[in-house]
């Protein structure tokens, strides 16, 4: 009897290792997205050339912001090899004049482990770097000499304690002005903050908006409105000085918001078309869920924002087994870029009316699709011969860079028409 | 009960070896019944969020804010209350409280070895607020149960009220002889990571077929296979599976056990400590999928009494091989351990004072 139940048990076991290997196969399906049928094919992307790489091996690339000849990437999580872990604590600095960006210095955030986002103030004075996971903080420096990077001050708050996501600056009124994106933690919501940079040395606190109900994961400033990337929120906008509704940077006014489809809003551009002078559209990213480096997921939406009161989704743009993160505008030429991640950089052709396609052209839901619009313009690093995970895109002085997780930042040639 | 472990693991994570001791487990388990036992209640406490804050060291297992490390359980792990009766030849039962969800197998603690599987995310739900049903007849059972989908933040966290019965669960069993069971389950999990709700869903299947003697040398065997599917909306976003297969067999005063393991699990962005993820989760992302293929042995003695009080000495072994299986990924576990496999050895006692049900969950059915 002993016998056969072990017998039993070596039969199960076989059976067990066999389900196994039936079990764990990687034929899932993960991140499947659905493909919308061309009814009419619409002109092929071309592809974007390649000017030259600046390659970061030892931690992973995030953010990009270039300012004149020097551009800055931000770093992101913990890259591990064989054992040794370098966390995502430092900015790199680029010396941005010839193809291929040279690798000039770093700065290094003590106690940080991602310094996801960075930026430079218009006046090229100042370079902002926040800090994620926790402690929070924003680290401002000093840009007399771009190459040195010289720290001013440390702003931290409580407030902000469970990590920095995104800070973007803007000069408002003549003074500098940081829109900080905070995580949430567990039994405490999320929160946009505003601060003063007007004394970098001193940066103050002028505005807090706890949003108990989402996350929010980035802003957009423009014209005394204030765009809030708030996940399942949607897209809220607010007046912050601009929107005739009495609204300042200290007592926000929301003006209106509306839920893309699919939520997870992510990241905003308001496109003001210098050709047309129009203010219709603003492009909302949604960052859909992905496993790193491997797929992403998450569409571009349109919005039409020509009442703020009432904003409305028109058009969207889709790429399967992909999804966007962050953008960048030439708006003299009517380019959007967008960082696609594995996608890697999609450039759509944003000038026109966007809302106006033919029955063919549209989803289910009627929105129009730009893809089948063919306002699918280029694509990037798509032809590279090597993974990549593109993070940001700046469209800046005539020229394109791409900050790529795995690889570093690349140059590319824009698009023209 | 509970057990003092004493485990090395090597390596762990950063290629450091592990040498950790801890009480882990420690519980105590009452019941009362009432009314010719028609009326039961059921309580467990466990005290790990005193003993395991750092969590136990355990390759491979993941969950509510740990990687390879097992975190500890809420204070109060369970308390159940209902009532069970019999109309003709069906016997029924209607059971509410906070514990353990019908889904899957049995819980590790009542299982023969002391470091969890790394299934235990895909095969069981528990530390939930539950209402279930319980029809039994001949030799099958259905068991149906509505609960709240957000998993324990922390050892003092309780189900979010908002979130209550937002989630199902089901499973069904056949004993076609004593002994063997034969058991499907399915559950539809709300937003398990986000206790606001908004996160991914969860479909989770698992089968599994047990048997269990009392007597004679093979006293238990299990098999089941389980898979977790995440979905954003109608969107498959990630899937997950597992297959499990363990034994245990008594020679004499010793009693043999083995298990061997094969699933697949997200990896998520860790933080400084390298053992604990982010929790609130900042996006939907994962940084990949490692499947943990895993053979563990363990040799316990029948053990000694002193009073009510029993302990059983052990000794278990484990070999993990951990295998990223989405590339490119920037969390390959080979790259974190330094190492393509893993060693891991922990000995020490388990103590029991009193009686110990020997299975949790499945209220009002025979156990």
């Amino acid at each position: 009897m002993s016998m056969l139940r072990s017998s039993v048990v070596l039969r199960t076991l076989g059976a067990a290792a066999l389900l196994g290997s039936l079990a764990c196969r990687d034929t899932s399906g993960d991140s499947q997205l659905p493909v919308t049928p061309p009814t009419t094919q619409p002109p092929a992307p071309t592809k974007l050339a390649v000017s030259g790489r600046g390659t970061i091996t030892s931690r992973y690339t995030a953010e990009v912001w270039v300012h004149g000849n020097y551009g800055y990437t931000s770093s992101w999580g913990t890259r591990t090899v064989g054992g040794v872990a370098t966390p995502g604590n430092t900015v790199h600095i680029w010396d941005v004049r010839g193809a291929s960006p040279v690798l000039v210095d770093s700065v290094t955030v003590p106690g940080a482990t991602t310094v996801g986002d960075v930026q430079v103030s218009a006046d090229g004075r100042l370079l902002v770097v926040p800090t994620e996971l926790s402690p929070g903080s924003v680290v401002v420096y000093d840009l007399t000499n771009p190459t040195k990077p010289l720290q001013v001050s440390v702003f931290t708050s409580p407030k902000i304690t469970r990590g920095v996501h995104t800070c973007e600056i803007q000069t408002i009124n003549g003074r500098v002005t940081a829109f900080l994106s905070i995580n949430s933690a567990s039994g405490a919501p999320a929160r946009l903050m505003i601060v003063d940079l007007g004394d970098p040395v001193q940066p103050r606190e002028v505005f807090t908006l706890d949003i108990p109900t989402s996350f929010i994961h980035d802003v957009f400033v423009r014209d005394g409105l204030l765009f809030t990337a708030q996940w399942n929120n949607g897209l809220v906008i607010f007046d912050i000085g601009g929107g005739g509704r009495g609204g300042t940077l200290q007592a926000p006014v929301e003006l209106g918001r509306v839920v893309t489809t699919g939520g997870k809003v992510h990241n905003i551009w308001w496109f003001h078309d210098p050709a047309s002078g129009a203010k219709k559209y603003a492009f909302v990213g949604e960052e859909g869920p992905g496993s790193l480096f491997n797929s992403s997921a998450g569409d571009i939406h349109v919005v039409d924002v020509s009442s703020l009161s009432a904003p409305r989704e028109v058009a969207f743009y889709s790429v399967a087994g992909a999804g966007t993160h962050n953008f960048s505008v030439d708006e003299a030429g009517g380019f959007l870029y967008a960082a696609y991640y594995n996608g890697g950089v999609q450039v759509l052709d944003v000038r026109g009316d966007l809302a106006g396609c033919t029955a063919a052209q549209k989803a289910g839901d009627g929105r129009c699709d730009l893809q089948l619009m063919g306002r699918a313009k280029s694509n990037g690093l798509l032809d590279q011969g090597l993974p990549v995970f593109v993070w940001g895109v700046q469209f800046t002085g005539g020229a394109l860079f791409a900050s790529d997780m795995v690889n570093g930042l690349w140059r590319l040639t824009p698009s023209s028409r | 009960m509970a057990t003092a472990v004493y485990s090395n693991v090597n390596p762990g994570a950063l290629r450091q070896r592990i040498s950790e001791g801890y009480l882990t487990q420690p519980m105590v388990v009452a019941a009362a019944r009432g009314m010719d036992g028609h009326v039961l209640a059921l309580v467990t406490l466990n005290a790990e969020g005193a003993t395991l804050d750092r969590g136990e060291i355990n390759p491979g297992v993941y969950g509510e804010g740990y990687v390879d490390r097992r975190h500890p359980h809420t204070w109060l792990h369970e308390a159940m209350a209902g009532v069970r009766n019999r109309t003709g030849p069906v016997r029924w039962a209607l059971f509410g409280g906070k514990g353990f969800v019908p889904y899957g197998s049995d819980d590790p603690m009542v299982r023969p070895f002391v470091k969890y599987p790394v299934n235990h995310h895909h095969a069981q739900i528990l530390e939930r607020a539950l209402l279930t049903a319980t029809l039994q007849w001949r030799s099958g059972s259905l068991e149906a149960a509505r609960f709240n989908g957000d998993e324990p933040e922390g050892p003092s966290d309780w189900p979010d009220n908002a979130r209550l019965f937002d989630s199902w669960a089901a499973r069904a069993t056949v004993t076609p002889r004593q002994g063997l069971e034969l058991s499907a389950s399915a559950a539809g999990v709300q937003s398990p990571e986000f206790a606001r709700g908004d996160g991914l869903d969860q479909k989770k299947r698992a089968a599994a077929v047990r048997f269990a003697a009392p007597n004679g040398r093979l006293r238990y065997w299990l098999v089941e296979v389980a898979s977790t599917r995440e979905y954003s909306g109608a969107r498959q976003a990630f899937s997950f599976a597992s297959a499990l297969a363990e034994a245990e067999g008594v020679v004499g005063n010793v009693t043999l056990a083995a298990r061997v393991e094969r699933t697949t699990r997200p990896e998520e962005e860790r933080v400084r400590s390298f053992y604990r993820t982010i929790r609130p989760l900042l996006d939907f992302n994962i940084l990949g999928r490692t499947r943990w293929t895993t053979l563990t042995a363990s040799v316990s003695h029948r053990g000694w009494g002193r009073g009510p009080v029993v302990g059983r000495p052990f000794v278990e072994v484990g070999y993990h091989v951990p295998r990223a299986t989405l590339r490119p990924t920037p969390l390959d576990p080979v790259e974190v351990f330094g190492a393509n496999h893993i060693w891991s050895l922990s000995f020490g006692v388990r103590m029991q004072a009193g009686h110990m049900r020997s299975r949790f969950g499945r209220y009002g059915l025979d156990s």
